[in-house]
């Protein structure tokens, strides 16, 4: 599917950025998020003060969905890069639970707007990590 | 062994093929846990500037009481300078940190733990080699007489195990010996067949040839008829010792076929020297890592005002102001001084409420930390030394994240000893920090089970740690891309007016204390030239 959404992205060049989130995209995202990004930003969505940023009531979580899936597959500050760890249903599902929860109302993204960011983006914005 | 016509076919010279053999090792890149392996950094300042005149009458107020901050504190000291420290922590260190009996720690976000170790027993949770290349840190150890031994950083006697790969060695225990001695036997028995059959362009004359013949006999154990049927060095099946035939001779072992170590992937531990800084010989302090930081405190602690953390920073034309909270009091106070070396993390530094230039920030914005986890268990007996004869080094696994088990390289034959049981790197160790620490145990447990039928029954306590989520750390160290390297990292060498930046960051030997160390260095050197002017 992700391949077919890819090779429509490239033919037509166009996307539909965001869609209708179904519910079981939400809560698919809810557990992710639960597991892969609330150690920082914590489940309450409210981060830690001085060290994660609030995704709660954040202009930037609810704003360009470009921008918010360029941060979490590129990594930022602190943040590592999710691109090699979550396929992109699931960092469609995580985007669109952040941008849903807490209050926050924003349109969710899907797995094609994923793809498209990707396939833009810069891979080495991070380099990799040495031991040490 | 496969013929010839196996090898790469049609467009791929024969001599293609020789340097992707060459290269066999160079996998060991794609796997993290070897990345131990990927990239030469190396120190190569072996002591401090050589700083003449005097600084006295010069106040030089120095932020972060780590590895890089009493260096200078140290050095500037020495040279008269009027030096005060101020650290967060109740103590001195930095990420320079051992966990044992009693030590404390809270993440963000998480609740407290407390170290319960039995005494003696250690974790080094932050550094824990220095390699015989950083001359800098063995510079202080040796100053200091902080006693050092080896760290064993590569043991071919130990296990390894890969889960997620096809053939029948998936899922097996082998010890790395014998993928060692398996991987370029066979190796140099395609090439040394290849070379002498005239199917090789290897550029050298005949006699030359001959030499490089005899040179893949040695490497890869080739009989006469340049095959490769084993060695000693891959074990025995039963180890040689006294008697005629129980034991006598022993008997030895097979090797793996060809196919199947290739299928498994195993060949990712195989290099054949370690990039500079994790070659033999890796020391580690005796008794842990904070004796490093505990030499430093003996010399400068007198300078450090302890449970100082800084909220405000100015500059003014005659000076550098800051502001700091005592954490254990709740007093606010401000100081003054001539010149300042911040050696906070970026990754905190950023967050503080500092007056620097745009272009500063801007670079500051540009570096990122990674997310680092580590976690000791405490076993009850040294199983992997009683049962299985591994003294120190790494046990390698592709269990998702984990990387390397290590054993200890300190206490040998003793009844207890704390192994390191996950290195976690990126998005990996976010996704273990967010566990609880019994959580985190639990996973790791799990993991070394698979490599130690004995582990978990002798599994006793854990300490873990999550760098990322350490308050004054907020990541294990700096990562500068390509692109942060080439823009932002000049700008950071450089003062903005009268604050200067040191630490691992400021730095080509990133994550090391070699770079906190050597940072400090350049930036007092510029700071000193810049009074003397």
């Amino acid at each position: 599917m992700r391949t077919a959404l890819l090779a429509a992205a490239l033919v037509t060049g166009t996307f539909l950025t965001t869609a209708p989130a179904l519910a079981q995209d939400v809560a698919k995202g809810q557990d992710l998020f639960n597991h892969k990004c609330a150690a920082c930003h914590q489940k309450t969505g409210l981060g830690v003060k001085g060290a994660f940023p609030a995704l709660a009531g954040d202009p930037f979580v609810v704003g360009d969905p470009e921008l918010v899936v360029r941060t979490v597959l590129q990594g930022r500050g602190g943040m590592p890069t999710f691109a090699a760890l979550l396929s992109e249903d699931q960092l469609a599902d995580i985007i669109s639970y952040i941008r849903q929860a807490w209050g926050n109302s924003a349109p969710a993204v899907n797995a094609g707007f994923v793809v498209t960011v990707k396939t833009n983006a810069h891979p080495q914005d991070k380099a990799p990590t040495v031991t040490h | 062994m496969p013929a010839m016509t196996e090898l790469p076919g049609a467009g791929v010279t024969r001599r293609h093929f020789l340097e992707k053999a060459a290269l066999l090792g160079g996998s060991a890149m794609v796997m993290t846990a070897l990345n131990a392996w990927g990239a030469g950094i190396a120190s190569m300042t072996s002591a401090p500037p050589a700083l003449r005149g005097s600084g006295a009458g010069h106040k030089l107020l120095i932020l972060g009481a780590g590895v890089a901050g009493m260096t200078a504190a140290y050095e500037m000291s020495k040279l008269g300078y009027q030096v005060t420290i101020l650290e967060a922590r109740a103590f001195g260190g930095g990420r320079c940190q051992t966990a044992r009996k009693g030590f404390k720690l809270t993440e963000l976000g998480g609740e407290e733990q407390e170290c319960k170790f039995d005494e003696g027993q250690y974790l080094n949770h932050g550094p824990w080699r220095i390699p015989f290349c950083h001359r800098s840190t063995l510079h202080y150890t040796k100053t200091f007489g902080i006693p050092l031994e080896v760290l064993v950083n590569e043991n071919d006697a130990s296990y390894a195990r890969f889960d997620t790969v096809k053939g029948p060695l998936a899922g097996k225990r082998v010890r790395q010996f014998e993928v060692r001695a398996d991987m370029r036997g066979y190796t140099s028995e395609l090439v040394a067949k290849a070379a002498t059959s005239g199917k090789l362009d290897t550029g050298l004359a005949k006699d030359d040839v001959e030499l490089f013949v005899e040179y893949l006999r040695g490497e890869g154990y080739l009989e006469n008829d340049l095959s490769y049927r084993g060695t000693e060095g891959r074990g025995y099946k039963v180890n040689p010792g006294a008697g005629i035939d129980d034991p006598g001779p022993g008997v030895p072992s097979t090797p793996y076929a060809f196919p199947d170590l290739v299928q498994s992937k195993l060949w990712r531990m195989v290099q054949s020297v370690g990039t500079f800084d994790q070659q033999h010989t890796m020391f580690q302090p005796v008794g842990g890592m904070d004796r490093i930081a505990k030499g430093f405190e003996k010399h400068v602690g007198h300078l450090i005002k302890y449970n100082a953390e800084v909220e405000r920073i100015r500059q003014s034309d005659g000076g550098v102001t800051v502001d700091y909270l005592d954490t254990k009091t709740g007093k606010r106070s401000t100081i003054s001084a001539d010149y300042c070396l911040c050696t906070i993390p970026v990754s905190v530094l950023r967050t503080i409420d500092a007056d620097f230039s745009d272009t500063y920030k801007q670079a500051m914005a540009l570096l990122s930390y990674d997310p680092v986890c580590k976690i000791g268990l405490q076993m009850k007996r040294r199983f992997w030394e009683e049962d299985d004869a591994i003294y120190g080094g790494h046990v390698y696994t592709d269990a998702p994240g984990i990387n390397l088990i290590s054993l200890p390289s300190s206490g040998w034959q003793s009844a207890k000893g704390v192994l390191l049981g996950y290195y976690m790197f990126g998005a990996d160790a976010t996704d273990m920090s967010g566990n609880t620490p019994a959580e985190r145990t639990a996973i790791a447990l799990d993991v070394g089970q698979r490599i130690f039928p004995q582990y978990k029954e002798n599994f006793e306590t854990s300490f873990s740690a999550s760098w990322h989520l350490i308050q004054y750390n907020l990541g294990g160290w700096g990562n500068w891309s390509a692109e942060a390297r080439k823009v932002a990292y000049p700008v950071l060498n450089k003062p903005d007016r009268r604050i200067y930046l040191a630490g691992e960051h400021i730095s080509y030997i990133g994550g090391w204390q070699a770079g906190a160390i050597e940072s400090a260095w350049h930036q007092i050197a510029q700071i000193h030239q810049r009074v003397a002017a």
